[in-house]
């Protein structure tokens, strides 16, 4: 399992390549001094406090929801709606 | 200029206006699309609405102060019921289920959405060009951009056919067209305000930020649209800022500004002037000046560019027209993904996407992504550090005037280095104001974390100054 995907299959995009312009950017951080290289140690990320974290609990959707929800599904036919053919690989 | 909130309220308590009449002459002046600003008008809702206050004040009941103010929203926002299509082809067509909680406050509040406005597709650009409905054109010369992500917001605030307008500020995006446009644009402290409801570019740094002409009317929206949210739980408990309490800026004794922002080749002759000139009136009132030592431009650029790119590959990946979208039918699913997204999105959407899983792959995460990440941090740390000596950074909102259309889809790299001096203070998840004073596109006042409020109290400041 040491498949080597290409941009165009990790993004799904056809034909998709690096851009020139981007890896410009990139190259800037590539040669960038970092002071301290330890991304675990200083991590700022936001911590939420337990007493601020939502229920666990189902929200029903309200019935114009659902009906939103339905109504931007892309295909539909004799009342089903309908997903693309899923392959197996 | 004056507080137009608290202008109409009054007008609509005197009934000097009904509500109806204003609602009808903000869409009238809207329905042309002179400047490409509108992607969808919100005719019946607004309408609906409206006639509601005018019983109200017609059963002399008393209204809030924010009830019968027509807004406008940046296509990016849910509005249950409307088209939200990030101006894009993928969403064209894609109606919101439910409202974004920015938006509900204000609509609880009484204030009434009358526009979905353009801007750049799912924010990606600085000019609000890359949209299916047509480049927003600037409100002062329409030859030039408008700026963005937040262009139409911008104008129609500037053309004032809204009176304020929602625009998301991802990298600059509320600041930058605000500056562009000669009006005030508002990017809080990340999590001040709720990002539930707001298609995701880069969740790290996105936020929802009021456009408006007067301080005042900034305080106003940003009181109501503040808060606590358990639908974003990066969301904090912040106080109401009240006017007496920005009335005066006594308390600030010194204020620093980033040297290597003035003292480069990038910045136009103009605005580095106008920005030193107004650092000489600060000075001549009292106030301290220190400058300041910070990251070079291109480290900036590149920083926020790395981590927004991976954070959009990441939120868009949803985008794929199995649930909702544009969906284009290939042989099997994973064609019928790739046609859908290589049809749907943008080149500059897509240079994005791609860039983004460029350095979130294998070889390529430790040697960029990662080491962006250390760079933002160091960023921050940089900040903390300035805040201790000084209460204000200022800096100029953009190193040049805004470009003609058509001239930065042309050179996308000139176009992420015009955003050198609002990224770090996305980066840094700072308030920031951009106020129409000091330079061409204005000057950004911005705070330590979570004291938005100075910003209004040093704008007020500036506001006698300048």
């Amino acid at each position: 399992m040491n498949k080597i995907m290409t941009v165009d299959v990790l993004s799904s995009i056809k034909g998709a390549k690096p851009s020139e312009t981007v890896s410009k950017l990139f190259d800037v951080i590539k040669k960038a001094t970092n002071l301290n290289n330890d991304f675990h140690l200083k991590n700022h990320q936001k911590v939420v406090s337990i007493d601020y974290l939502r229920d666990d609990i189902v929200i029903e959707s309200s019935e114009n929801e659902k009906k939103i929800i339905i109504e931007n599904f892309p295909k539909e036919k004799n009342g089903y709606l309908v997903v693309s053919k899923v392959i197996e690989e | 200029m004056e507080s137009q909130i608290r202008k109409i309220h009054q007008q609509l308590v005197d009934q000097k206006i009904t509500c109806t009449t204003l609602i009808q002459e903000k869409l009238a002046a809207l329905k042309p699309n002179s400047h490409n600003t509108v992607n969808s008008l919100l005719e019946d809702f607004a309408l609906e609405k409206a006639k509601k206050v005018d019983e109200k004040i017609k059963n002399r009941q008393e209204i809030g102060l924010l009830e019968g103010i027509p807004f406008g929203v940046k296509d990016v926002y849910m509005l249950q019921g409307t088209f939200t299509t990030a101006s894009s082809d993928f969403l064209k067509n894609y109606k919101a289920a439910y409202t974004a909680t920015a938006i509900q406050k204000l609509i609880d509040a009484g204030a009434i959405p009358i526009v979905k406005e353009n801007c750049d597709s799912f924010g990606h650009g600085s000019s609000s060009e890359n949209t299916i409905f047509g480049a927003v054109k600037n409100a002062i010369n329409p030859a030039l951009v408008a700026g963005g992500s937040s262009g139409g917001s911008a104008v129609n605030v500037a053309k004032q056919f809204t009176v304020f307008s929602i625009g998301g500020d991802t990298g600059g995006s509320v600041r930058q067209p605000s500056g562009y446009n000669k009006v005030y644009g508002l990017k809080p402290t990340y999590g001040r305000v709720s990002r539930f409801g707001l298609l995701a570019y880069a969740s790290s740094t996105d936020c929802v930020g009021p456009i408006a002409t007067s301080i005042e009317d900034i305080r106003i929206v940003l009181n109501t649209i503040s808060g606590i949210d358990v639908k974003d739980q990066t969301t904090y408990k912040s106080d109401i800022i009240s006017d007496e309490n920005i009335s005066t800026a006594s308390e600030i004794k010194a204020i620093g500004y980033f040297k290597n922002f003035i003292e480069n080749n990038a910045i136009d002759s103009e605005i580095k002037a106008d920005f030193l000139a107004a650092i000489e009136k600060i000075k001549s009132k009292g106030i301290e000046v220190k400058e300041l030592d910070f990251f070079d431009s291109e480290t900036l650029v590149s920083t926020y560019y790395t981590l927004v790119m991976a954070e959009t590959a990441s939120n868009l990946s949803r985008l794929d027209g199995t649930n909702y979208g544009n969906r284009m039918e290939g042989k099997n699913l994973k064609d019928t993904y790739s046609i859908t997204r290589s049809e749907n999105f943008s080149e500059e959407t897509k240079r994005r996407i791609v860039g983004g899983n460029q350095v979130l792959s294998q070889g390529f995460s430790d040697e960029i992504y990662l080491k962006a990440i250390n760079l933002k941090n160091e960023i921050s740390e940089n900040f903390e550090r300035d805040f201790q000596e000084v209460a204000i950074i200022l800096s100029p909102v953009t190193p040049k005037c805004p470009p003609k259309i058509g001239d930065s889809l042309k050179d996308p790299l000139a176009m992420y280095l015009s955003d050198a001096y609002t990224v770090g203070f996305s980066l840094g998840q700072l308030p920031t104001l951009t106020i129409p004073q000091g330079t061409s596109t204005g000057l950004q006042i911005s705070a330590a974390k979570t004291n938005d409020e100075i910003l209004l109290k040093f704008a007020n400041f500036l506001k006698e100054v300048l």
